[in-house]
């Protein structure tokens, strides 16, 4: 197979398999494309506190349903030597903690979740079967009767009728209903009740309990809502406000008879929730999301490292590109600098002091070194001994130029120490050499060209969203070694080429 | 437009571009095991004393640093020579001596040079400032050519020396590099030298070029460029041919002078030869390369049959 042959496949090969990653990202695991995007968290946290009795004790809370559409993160804080945990029971999941030997008094554990929606398709479910209706007695079965009457005359439709119903559960004094709201003084019974009614009229609801999501709720108890089955999904209704409630601002912690939360070994106990919105970018719940999911693509990445060597790899992942604006400034446009990759150390420099700055920087003190380096030659010094001597003017330099920064108040003078000196004095020695042998010309222009290479770079490099976006596709990097791999076979003319023999034109 | 060539042009006219350069005729043609061969100019010369090709005589290599301290005896008798590192690249490092007054060796642009000046520029040499990489290097001392009149009036200060591209053994495209006032008698074609087109079969200048500008006479002695003739011209190919048998690669730049007692001497091969000559000869190298890649694939001739090919089949294209 000849080489040409094997690059086409190679290329091929790699760039298929980055796309097709990043597409599984983007479709599957719903990875932003672009990492600008921001989305809604809502971080609420849950508190239960309660009098432990001394001894053993066990405290669990009801955990959201996964349902289609709703992210939900678990995350507990952790509650001063409980073991804790999500434990699964009968279907339902709770978050659990456990102690054997809890003093008395007062105790609280946290709970945090991380709740994010995403558009989804609404699937259509089966209708769900309703309430087997209960046994009433004759006051109650009589009573809604009429209500179903009087309900049948008014041609109510369905929607209308579930907020009519909640109306009059808020009225003491309903003309229907009163009868009845005497003996269905708490909330449960009153949401009861309106389910039975439903249930007549052969709607389907039920019961749940959660947190309403509001940004900066504090010390909030659970809120009771309805569900009600209306043209094929469920739909929420708040019946203090008789009003119905959008699917996004609600999250269901409790549903049907199971308990909100259980106490074991303690007294007293109340369930607080504190709601706080956040505005993130999207991909760091997206990743959060993947990884909860224990996805391979990322369980096996640079996701599941620890914080700090991630940011590492964050700036590793970004030499890449600097390497490819390299390759296109001298393959394709055909810029000559001084030293092939020395313009991405000047790139890494120019990251941490910023461009204007490093460019100052690096002026100063190539053209400083320049300088010496020009007496230097005639000293006659052989060649290792001569770079070591230029290494020592170039700290001597950043040390001058740090020193007087700081004194004449320029603070940014400090940070050319970032800057790599053996670098620098290979820099200054090739650039010195290049001067005797070429001209002060050459040297402009290959400085020149290293530094627009190095701004160049930087521009890309120090662009957030680029960052974000390679941090989040590291698979990008199999596309642009692609994209690489086709600039060192491509055997077309260089821009500087069209320029060179642009007087063959006039032949 | 925007004072760029458009590409379709150039490659209609099979104008080569670095790119192609590299990646296809270097890379493809030159095995890189081969590049000592011309890049280390003392093997180059052992080399050419096994294969019969004249070079300008070696009278000594000083390889140590210790070897600089026996130099002023060395060179004492000596009035013209020239000092070059033997992996200096791109004309690095060379220094003529045409004149000795007293303890003073004088260049050619007349400027006095100390022997200690001289011992520097070795041990600059020994020590790698020169070669390719920094790597050590070794100093080579060389008679100096005697270079023919021919190129009178033709060149300012330098020297002129011919420049032959061989394709796997067919001499391809010539051009001989003037030097100027510009280019401070040095025979760089970026720093101003003049860039002469010579034909192949017949050896005369085609069109010259200066700053990449054609031009018609020589910018500082006024002499019409179109009468130059390159003298020995048949040998002067066979000499540049020779050099395929002699390195093995395939793609290869011939740097050819002329001396009025010995004839063409091989000055130095180059495994990296540049593109400049299309510009001087106006014609791309492409089609030449086509043509010759062709006839080496299909027979095996040699040095003179592959010359008159040359002269024949190549020239015209």
């Amino acid at each position: 197979m000849n080489a040409h042959r094997q690059i086409v496949i190679i290329i091929t090969l790699l760039v298929l398999t980055g796309v097709s990653m990043i597409t599984y990202k983007h479709r599957v695991l719903g990875f932003p494309l672009f990492a600008t995007d921001t989305e809604t968290v809502w971080n609420i946290e849950s508190r239960l506190e309660f009098k432990a009795l001394g001894g053993p004790v066990k405290v669990r809370i009801n955990l959201p349903d996964s349902v289609s559409g709703v992210e939900i993160l678990h995350g507990s804080e952790v509650s001063s030597s409980y073991d804790s945990g999500v434990e699964r029971d009968h279907g339902m999941d709770f978050y659990q903690w456990s102690r054997d030997d809890a003093l008395p008094g007062q105790q609280a554990v946290f709970l945090r979740n991380e709740v994010f929606f995403r558009e989804v398709p609404v699937v259509t479910q089966e209708k769900p079967p309703l309430p087997i209706t209960p046994e009433l007695n004759e006051v109650a079965t009589q009573v809604q009767k009429d209500f179903s009457d009087a309900n049948a005359k008014s041609g109510a439709k369905e929607k209308n009728l579930v907020l009519k119903i909640l109306r009059e559960l808020n009225n003491p004094a309903s003309e229907h209903l009163g009868v009845l709201l005497r003996d269905a003084r708490r909330r449960s019974e009153q949401l009861q009740l309106a389910i039975d009614l439903l249930a007549m009229e052969g709607i389907a609801a039920r019961m749940v309990r959660g947190v309403l999501l509001e940004d900066r709720q504090n010390n909030r108890s659970a809120l009771f809502m309805l569900k009600v089955w209306l043209d094929g999904q469920w739909q929420l209704f708040d019946p203090r406000e008789s009003s119905s409630v959008a699917w996004d601002s609600f999250i269901i912690f409790q549903e049907g008879t199971t308990p909100l939360f259980e106490v074991e070994g303690g007294e007293n106990s109340s369930l607080r929730f504190s709601v706080l919105r956040e505005q993130r970018a999207s991909f760091i719940t997206a990743v959060e999301a993947a990884r909860n999911h224990r996805s391979l693509l990322v369980d096996f990445s640079i996701y599941s490292l620890p914080v700090a060597q991630q940011g590492t790899f964050k700036l590793l992942l970004l030499m890449p590109l600097g390497a490819l604006v390299v390759v296109v400034l001298r393959n394709l446009v055909g810029i000559r600098t001084s030293g092939t990759f020395m313009p991405i150390l000047i790139t890494l420099a120019f990251l941490q002091t910023g461009l204007l700055i490093g460019l100052l920087l690096f002026i100063m003190v190539v053209g400083t070194g320049l300088i010496v380096r020009s007496y230097l030659t005639r000293l006659n010094l052989l060649l290792v001994p001569r770079i070591a001597a230029v290494l020592v003017v170039v700290i001597i330099i950043y040390g001058a130029i740090g020193i007087a920064g700081h004194k004449l108040g320029f603070e940014w003078g400090l940070s050319v120490t970032v800057f790599p000196m053996i670098i620098l004095s290979w820099t200054i020695e090739r650039m010195s050499i290049l001067w005797d042998e070429e001209s002060a010309h050459e040297v402009l222009i290959q400085g020149g060209g290293s530094l627009l290479t190095a701004s160049l770079a930087y521009a890309l490099m120090s662009n957030q969203i680029v960052a974000d976006s390679i941090f989040l596709y590291p698979e990008a990097l199999l596309v642009l070694l692609a994209a690489i791999i086709a600039i060192g076979s491509y055997s077309g003319y260089r821009l500087s080429d069209l320029r060179r023999f642009e007087p063959m034109e006039r032949y | 437009m925007f004072g760029l060539a458009s590409p379709l042009h150039l490659r209609r006219k099979g104008v080569v571009g670095m790119n192609k350069r590299n990646f296809i005729y270097i890379a493809q043609s030159n095995p890189r095991h081969l590049y000592p061969r011309v890049d280390d100019k003392l093997k180059t010369k052992l080399l050419c004393a096994q294969h019969d090709i004249p070079v300008p005589r070696l009278m000594g290599v000083c390889r140590v640093q210790r070897h600089i301290k026996q130099l002023p005896d060395f060179l004492a008798d000596e009035s013209q020579f020239c000092i070059k590192p033997a992996k200096g690249s791109g004309g690095k490092g060379i220094l003529v001596i045409t004149e000795r007054q007293g303890n003073h060796f004088v260049k050619p642009s007349g400027v006095h040079v100390t022997e200690e000046e001289v011992a520097r520029h070795v041990s600059n040499i020994l020590s790698g400032l020169y070669s390719l990489g920094g790597k050590p290097d070794v100093a080579l001392i060389e008679e100096l050519v005697q270079f023919t009149s021919d190129f009178d009036g033709f060149s300012f200060e330098g020297v002129p020396d011919v420049r032959i591209i061989v394709y796997h053994g067919y001499p391809v495209m010539a051009m001989t590099r003037l030097s100027t006032h510009a280019s401070d008698g040095k025979a760089n074609l970026h720093q101003g030298a003049v860039g002469v087109g010579i034909d192949i079969d017949t050896g005369r200048a085609l069109k010259a070029v200066q700053h990449a500008r054609p031009i018609s006479e020589h910018p500082d002695t006024g002499r019409a460029l179109n009468e130059l003739v390159i003298p020995c011209w048949d040998e002067v190919l066979e000499l540049a041919a020779k050099a395929f048998e002699m390195t093995e690669l395939g793609y290869l730049g011939a740097d050819i002078v002329l001396d009025r007692n010995r004839g063409p001497l091989l000055l130095e091969l180059n495994a990296r030869p540049g593109l400049a000559i299309q510009v001087a000869n106006g014609r791309g190298l492409e089609p030449r390369v086509k043509l010759a890649a062709k006839q080496a694939a299909t027979e095996q001739l040699g040095v003179k049959e592959r010359v008159s090919y040359s002269r024949e089949h190549i020239a015209p294209l």
